[in-house]
C-alpha cells in the first residue's frame, strides 16, 4: 500500500473517530492522530470498537471484514492505534 | 403537515398486568388512561415471532415479515467458521426488508421513531427522524438521524444522553446476583428514562408533526424481568414482606407515570389521530433453570472448552456466548435468549461437523433425546416444543436461523451454563416471555369497546401503513384487521394491497467484538433475564 493511499485513510479514520468522541469530554493530552490507540488514549470499550467498526463500513458503504483486525490467533487484541485501523481499512479496499 | 397515526411500543407489556392496573374493581384504576382506551378502543392479543424475543419481533413489527425473511433473530449473530464461532452483534444493516419508516418515507410521509431496537445505523432514505433504541450513549449522536437531531435534542430542557441511552457501566455493576437494594436501584433507574424518550416524543409531535410518529417506551421488560413478582396479579397475596410491598409500590409509581406519558402525547397528537399500542411480546413466570448444553453434553454433542485458572478464563466461563471445544461439537445453543439448537455441518471434509449426508439422522436423534428431558417427579417434559427451522422460520434468511427453536414448559430461555443438575427449580420466580402480547387501538374510525381475534406481531405494520393511508405492500405476511375499524371508516378508505416492498442492501460480513464487549452485553442480557 503507497503511503498516499495510507494517508488517505488515515485522515478518514481520524476524522471519523474524532466525530465519534466529540460529545464524550476526554481531554486529551494530544490531538487525534495515526498514532492514537483506542483503549490506552480514548478509553474505548468493546462495543465503542464495533460502532467505529460500524461508521468506518458505513462511511466505505462496504463490509470490512474486521474480525481479522480484532482476534490474533484466537484471542481478541487488547488495543489499537488508528493507523493500524486505517491500515486495515485500506488492505480491504484493494 | 399533521398528525395522522400515533404509535406507542411497550416492549413485554401484557394483558395480565394491564388488565389488573387498568381496573376500577378496587377504586381509582393504577393506569386510568389505559383503561379509556380498553373501554373506548379495540383490544387484541398479538402473538409474537417464534421466539417471542424482543430482536425479531420488534423487527417482524417494523416489517411486517417473520425473522425467516427479515434476518434478525437475537442480539448476538454468530458465523459459524471452519473450527471456530466467530460471535458479534445484529443491527440495521442485518433485516433483509424494508421496514416501515421507510415505505412510509419514500411515499413523502414524514416519520419519526424513537427508540426501536435495530434502527441504528439509520436509513439513508429516511424522511423524518429517528433516534434509535439499544445504543449506547456515546453513539447517539451518530446514530441518530438527522445528522443535526441530537444537538437539537440537547436544547431539550433536562434533556441527560446517559439517563436516555443504555448504559453499559451502570449494568456491569449490577452483573452480580441482584441484592434487594441492587434489584430496587434497577426499577428506578430506568424510571427516568422512559421521562427523557417522552419528552423527545412530545418534542417533535409538537415541533414537527410527522405523519407517523412512533415511540417505544423498553421500561416494562426490564422491570418485568427483574420485578415480575411484585406485578404479577397472582403473587399478591397473602404474607408479603416489607421489601415485597415496597418493590410493588415502585413497580406501580412506573406504570402509573407511563400511563401519564401516554396520555400527554395522546393529547398532544390530537384527536384526528389514530392511535395504536402493541408489545414484542408478554410476560410470565418462569420456575425453573434448564440447562440446556449441560443436557448436551450429557448426551454426547458438545465438548466445554477448559477454562484457564484467570480473571480472563473466568470472565469467560461466566459469560454467556457458548465457550466450547469446536472440534468436538456437533450440536450446540449459542446463547440463552436465542432458545435455539445449532448443528454444527462440516462444510468441507475435514472439517469438524456433522458431515452433510448424515444432518438428517442426527437431527433425528437430537430431537428424540430433547423429547426425553422429563421431570423425574411427574413424566412431563421440559421442553413442550422442539420446531424445525423450516418450519417456523420459512423464508431466505432459514439457514441463519438455529436448527432447531426450543420451547419450555414455562416458556423460560435456556441457560448456557457449565453447571449441573440440568434442571433446578428456581429460589425464586422470575419474569420471563410469553408469545401473547397486547395490541390496542383507539381514536376515530377505530371500534369502541371491542375485544377481537388474537393478531400476529406482522399485523401491526400493515395496520400502521392503512392507517396513514398507505397501500399494504403484497409481500407483507402481516394483514390489517378489519374488525379493528368501524364499518365507516372501511367503507369510506378500503384496504389496498399495493406493489411488493423494496429491497434493501444488505451484507454478509460482521466487525468482530471483543470479550470486553462480550461482558458488558451479558451483563445486559442477564439483568434482563435472559441469563441466570
Amino acid at each position: 500500500m503507497d503511503r498516499f493511499t495510507q494517508d488517505t485513510a488515515e485522515k478518514t479514520v481520524c476524522a471519523i473517530v474524532e466525530d465519534l468522541v466529540q460529545d464524550w469530554g476526554l481531554e486529551l493530552a494530544e490531538p487525534i492522530g495515526p498514532r492514537t490507540m483506542l483503549v490506552a488514549d480514548l478509553d474505548f470499550a468493546s462495543v465503542d470498537i464495533i460502532q467505529l467498526c460500524v461508521a468506518l463500513e458505513q462511511s466505505y458503504e462496504r463490509k470490512l471484514g474486521f474480525h481479522d483486525l480484532l482476534m490474533k490467533d484466537g484471542s481478541y487484541v487488547g488495543d489499537l492505534s488508528l493507523a493500524q485501523v486505517a491500515a486495515h481499512v485500506e488492505s480491504r479496499l484493494q | 403537515m399533521t398528525v395522522r397515526t400515533l404509535f406507542i411500543g411497550m416492549d413485554g407489556a401484557t394483558f395480565t398486568v394491564l388488565n389488573d392496573l387498568t381496573s376500577r374493581a378496587a377504586g381509582a384504576p393504577v393506569m386510568p388512561f389505559l383503561a379509556k382506551i380498553f373501554e373506548e378502543g379495540t383490544r387484541a392479543k398479538l402473538r409474537s415471532t417464534p421466539n417471542p424475543l424482543t430482536p425479531p419481533a420488534w423487527v417482524s413489527l417494523m416489517t411486517g415479515r417473520g425473522p425467516g425473511h427479515h434476518g434478525v433473530f437475537d442480539f448476538i449473530r454468530a458465523e459459524e467458521r471452519a473450527e471456530d464461532v466467530f460471535f458479534t452483534l445484529y443491527d440495521s444493516r442485518d433485516c433483509r426488508v424494508e421496514t416501515i419508516w421507510s415505505i412510509a418515507s419514500r411515499q413523502g410521509l414524514k416519520v419519526a421513531a424513537l427508540n426501536f431496537p435495530f434502527t441504528a445505523p439509520p436509513p439513508k432514505d429516511l424522511n423524518g427522524f429517528m433516534v434509535p433504541g439499544f445504543i449506547p450513549w456515546r453513539h447517539l449522536r451518530r446514530n441518530s438521524a438527522p445528522h443535526d437531531l441530537y444537538d437539537r435534542l440537547k436544547a431539550i430542557p433536562d434533556f441527560d444522553a446517559k439517563e436516555l441511552a443504555w448504559d453499559f457501566e451502570q449494568e456491569k455493576q449490577a452483573m452480580e446476583e441482584l441484592t434487594h437494594e441492587d434489584r430496587e436501584n434497577w426499577v428506578k433507574y430506568h424510571l427516568p428514562r422512559e421521562r427523557q424518550w417522552f419528552r423527545i416524543a412530545d418534542h417533535l409531535l409538537r415541533e414537527e408533526s410527522p405523519e407517523l410518529m412512533a415511540v417505544m417506551f423498553d421500561g416494562v421488560d426490564k422491570l418485568q424481568h427483574q420485578a415480575w413478582l411484585y406485578v404479577d396479579p397472582k403473587q399478591q397475596s397473602g404474607d408479603l414482606s416489607d421489601y415485597h410491598q415496597r418493590m410493588r409500590v415502585l413497580c406501580l409509581d412506573y406504570f402509573r407515570q407511563l400511563d401519564g406519558f401516554i396520555e400527554k402525547l395522546v393529547v398532544a397528537a390530537g384527536p384526528e389521530v389514530q392511535v395504536f399500542l402493541a408489545s414484542d411480546h408478554g410476560f410470565t413466570a418462569t420456575t425453573e433453570v434448564v440447562r440446556i448444553n449441560a443436557y448436551l453434553h450429557e448426551k454426547g454433542y458438545l465438548k466445554w472448552k477448559e477454562v484457564p485458572d484467570t480473571d480472563a478464563g473466568r470472565r469467560r466461563e461466566d459469560s454467556m456466548f457458548a465457550f466450547l471445544d469446536w472440534q468436538q461439537t456437533i450440536a450446540y445453543c449459542r446463547t440463552p435468549s436465542s432458545n435455539g439448537i445449532n448443528i454444527r455441518v462440516a462444510r468441507h471434509p475435514g472439517e469438524s461437523g456433522v458431515p452433510p449426508d448424515q444432518y438428517e439422522a442426527v437431527r433425528k436423534r437430537l430431537i428424540r433425546d430433547l423429547e426425553d428431558l422429563k421431570d423425574p417427579a411427574t413424566g412431563e417434559r421440559i421442553i413442550t416444543e422442539i420446531h424445525l427451522r423450516e418450519d417456523v422460520f420459512p423464508g431466505a434468511a432459514m439457514h441463519d436461523a438455529p436448527d432447531l427453536l426450543l420451547v419450555l414448559r414455562d416458556f423460560g430461555f435456556v441457560s448456557i451454563k457449565n453447571k449441573l443438575p440440568v434442571v433446578e427449580a428456581r429460589a425464586e420466580i422470575a419474569g420471563t416471555h410469553h408469545p401473547d402480547g397486547v395490541f390496542l387501538a383507539y381514536g376515530p374510525g377505530i371500534s369502541k369497546g371491542a375485544t377481537i381475534a388474537r393478531r400476529n406481531i406482522t399485523d401491526v405494520g400493515a395496520t400502521l401503513l392503512y392507517s396513514l393511508g398507505l397501500p399494504v405492500p403484497s409481500d407483507f405476511e402481516g394483514k390489517v384487521p378489519q374488525a379493528m375499524f368501524t364499518a365507516e371508516q372501511l367503507e369510506r378508505r378500503p384496504v389496498v394491497i399495493g406493489a411488493s416492498t423494496v429491497g434493501t442492501a444488505r451484507n454478509d460480513d460482521a466487525a468482530g467484538m471483543g470479550q470486553d464487549e462480550k461482558a458488558q452485553i451479558m451483563a445486559q442480557l442477564q439483568l434482563l433475564g435472559y441469563m441466570e
